[in-house]
């Protein structure tokens, strides 16, 4: 297997960067490259104490297949990959997203991890709500996804 | 017609349930859909800033696709509503 993805629930899993090393772990691969998003304590001059993260499953479970496997077509067919995402209430320095990539060489690691991470930012149905430290919460601004054509 | 309009995002704040149930014409599309909820949103939900959601929201079907304005609208249909997405 060389593709592992999932949308984890927070306090039901964890995301785990060791778990993502084992699964890349290949003596074919001669580099690896792990990106790890955490929640963060400050956003636009706001102290953020938590985000929530939404999710439609089921889109996002189909959009990162397509862009993992979009991202093999064009760097590395035997690339190993695994991505998680977090779902629900995620804490300051908690885990958000993990993208681990196994592949040959480093030049195709990092292309494909920080193409990975694009793409889910542009195509995956994912919102975030931060939580502030003065007890309010906003849903943050996005990408749409409505097709352009559309827009008048 | 009534369809079933699933939440997610910032389409929350307009209902504590996981769907709205939404009064639609026969044969409306999903540019019908946009005007009523821009009505719901101005009528029940000033303050909410979530003016332009009707714009820039998109829609998928039942089978997780993107869905176009032209989009014919089933009774009993359950449409989600996607707005600006920003995972990651």
């Amino acid at each position: 297997m060389t593709l592992h993805i999932a949308l984890v629930k927070i306090g039901e899993e964890k995301i785990s960067s060791e778990k993502a090393k084992k699964f890349i772990a290949s003596e074919k691969n001669g580099a690896e490259s792990i990106f790890v998003g955490k929640v963060r304590n400050e956003n636009d001059g706001k102290k953020v104490t938590a985000v929530t993260y939404d999710a439609h499953d089921q889109a996002v479970i189909k959009s990162f297949q397509a862009i993992c496997n979009a991202a093999k077509d064009k760097f590395d067919k035997n690339a190993k990959i695994f991505l998680e995402h977090a779902k629900g209430y995620a804490s300051v320095g908690e885990i958000s997203i993990l993208i681990a990539v196994g592949s040959g060489h480093r030049d195709e690691a990092f292309k494909i991890c920080r193409y990975i991470l694009e793409e889910v930012k542009n195509q995956s149905p994912i919102w975030k709500k931060e939580h502030y430290a003065d007890g309010k919460e906003e849903w943050l601004p996005g990408h749409s996804l409505r097709p352009m054509k559309e827009v008048k | 017609m009534e369809i079933q309009l699933r939440l997610y995002g910032s389409s929350k704040i307009l209902s504590d349930k996981d769907a709205l149930k939404i009064e639609l014409p026969n044969n409306s599309n999903i540019e019908k859909l946009r005007d009523i909820l821009f009505k719901i949103i101005s009528e029940k939900h000033p303050k909410s800033n979530l003016e332009n959601l009707p714009k820039t929201a998109a829609f998928f079907s039942e089978k997780n696709e993107v869905v176009n304005d032209n989009y014919k609208l089933k009774d009993k249909e359950s449409i989600s509503i996607i707005p600006p997405i920003g995972g990651g």
